[in-house]
């Protein structure tokens, strides 16, 4: 039996940091970027959808007078944490966090652009919906007040997609997996062997490998090993300790190197690797994968990654960016918030006012330019998935990828048409 | 300061006061904030060298307005040829003299904020 294959290409470049060095530049450039690059699109948008309303700046901004302005969004958080509470002498001035997340009722946003700021009112804009550093463009008026009364709100919306590649009539699958978390209490070896086994056609009976034998791309979004960090204290480790820290990542190459041997593997850092923490991360280190590294089908990528097989568009992070907004506001589930993220045209808006981010001063990685034909997001607590429509005939296949340490699930996508169903792995035996 | 002066006698290093004096001294055409204009007709009134005339030449003084003009971006933490590209790739037009003046190479290539704050 003979592995189906598929033509592979790495989008990754825009989010590798190189050889960008670090002069001292504020986070000023990367709004700057931002709001540049979102403008002149939603410029060109907003002279279809209001031709006869003047566009302004909110320097402009007229008492009564209608227009259009576009700005960065400021959400202003009665409960997000800040670094200068513990300074403060007045204790408890600020209420009790909620236990999921910083939104309350009292929340509301502000519009900014180069020239000021304005703070946004009225019902129809929900602060709860949005948060810091998206870029829109706003109708409405300035009331007496200095607010600016929202009439109306346009975002980017979906970018423009590549066509989906004629229908091949073959199944061919990608495997999504994250949150491995080896060495972890919660991981079950057992389980991840199972896994691998299945995937290199090990498991079951012909009908089974020939299944296993159409999987023609494994992704590992994310979190794939925990470090033990109750060894790290600050002090120099003894070389018993040493050896305890890397056990997970040789554990971790162990198993990576039968996958590698049978197929094209693309392992994304989280948040928990030994990777750098800020956004975008870069590949974890082939060092750190002697025994798969060897392999030309191993890839070590950056998170977000993007690439594309058999020309559809992958795009996905390891689920830092909708872990944050589901800190900062509220939705149904987390596939609302992936498609947000869309329609806003930023992969993680809240970057860099509250997740991790590298000061870039001449561009914006996470702004998207094209349309993924899968969006998968990595290290959520259950697999979840839907397609969304555009306005101009895209389609984007949404996927919450599951923690594989605790439910043993993985994601099958099938190339053909799309269609996502899962793989799951038990361990136990029922008496 | 002038009536401490009366009681300690202040030893001043002409060397020394002069340079920081120098640097230190913060552009008076701060005024381009929200412009929308790439040479603000605010300052090319004022001849484009509107105080100190002997502390910098004619080219820094076109520089700095560069550097001082907010439709470019902030220009902290990148070379002024950096932040030239940038609006390049923007599409914002910046003039032609800031590249030759930056590529002619006898000017200072960092912003006018550089290692100041």
């Amino acid at each position: 039996m003979e592995r189906v294959q598929s033509s592979y290409e790495s989008q990754d470049e825009p989010f590798e940091i190189g050889k960008e060095m670090y002069r001292g530049q504020q986070y000023s450039q990367i709004y700057y970027a931002r709001l540049r690059l979102m403008r002149t699109l939603l410029y060109s948008l907003v002279s279809q959808w209001k031709p006869n309303s003047p566009v302004c700046t909110v320097l402009g901004l007229e008492e009564g007078k209608e227009c259009v302005v576009v700005g960065t969004l400021f959400k202003n958080m009665k409960l997000k944490p800040c670094i200068l509470d513990e300074y403060s002498k007045e204790r408890s001035v600020v209420p009790l966090v909620k236990p999921h997340n910083f939104v309350d009722d009292d929340d509301y946003l502000v519009l900014e652009d180069e020239s000021g700021r304005v703070k946004l009112g009225g019902n129809i804009i929900v602060p709860s919906v949005y948060v810091t550093g998206i870029v829109v463009a706003i109708h409405g008026k300035e009331t007496g007040a200095g607010d600016f009364l929202v009439q109306e709100v346009l975002e980017a919306g979906l970018p423009p997609q590549i066509e989906f590649p004629i229908k091949s009539r073959e199944d061919r699958y990608v495997l999504l997996v994250s949150g491995l978390s080896i060495g972890s209490s919660k991981s079950n070896p057992l389980q991840f062997q199972l896994l691998v086994d299945h995937i290199t056609g090990h498991l079951g009976d012909e009908k089974e490998q020939s299944i296993a034998s159409q999987i023609v791309h494994v992704v590992i979004a994310g979190n794939s090993v925990e470090i033990p960090r109750g060894l790290l204290n600050g002090q120099n480790l003894a070389s018993k300790d040493l050896s305890k820290m890397a056990e997970p990542v040789k554990e971790l190459d162990i198993l990576l190197n039968q996958i590698a041997a049978g197929l094209p593997l693309d392992i994304m850092p989280g948040p928990c690797d030994p990777a750098n923490f800020s956004l975008p991360q870069q590949a974890l280190h082939r060092c750190l994968f002697p025994g798969s590294s060897v392999y030309n089908t191993f890839r070590s990528c950056t998170n977000p990654h993007c690439f594309e097989l058999d020309g559809i568009r992958f795009l996905g992070t390891s689920g830092q960016n909708v872990d944050d907004l589901d800190k900062y506001s509220e939705a149904k589930d987390k596939l609302d918030f992936m498609e947000r993220t869309l329609r806003w045209r930023h992969l993680a808006p809240t970057a860099p006012n509250t997740l991790g981010c590298y000061p870039y001063t001449d561009r914006d990685p996470f702004f998207i330019q094209n349309c993924p034909h899968v969006y998968f997001v990595g290290n959520q607590e259950k697999y979840d998935t839907r397609v969304i429509k555009g306005s101009e005939g895209q389609s984007v296949r949404l996927i919450c990828v599951p923690k594989f340490s605790e439910n043993g699930v993985a994601v099958m996508l099938n190339l053909r048409d799309l269609e996502c169903h899962t793989l799951s792995f038990g361990t136990q035996f029922s008496p | 300061m002038s009536s401490v002066k009366g009681f300690y006698k202040q030893k001043k290093n002409p060397n020394t006061a002069n340079k920081s004096s120098k640097s230190r001294k913060p552009p008076i055409h701060a005024a381009t904030f929200g412009s929308n204009l790439a040479q603000p007709p605010a300052l090319t009134s004022r001849n484009g060298n509107p105080d100190l005339q002997d502390e910098y030449s004619e080219s820094e003084s076109v520089l700095r307005q560069f550097d001082m003009n907010t439709v470019y971006g902030p220009c902290i933490g990148m070379t002024r040829l950096a932040r030239w590209e940038r609006a390049v790739n923007l599409g914002l037009n910046p003039p032609q003299e800031i590249e030759r003046l930056l590529k002619s190479g006898n000017v200072q290539q960092e912003s006018l904020w550089d290692s100041r704050i």
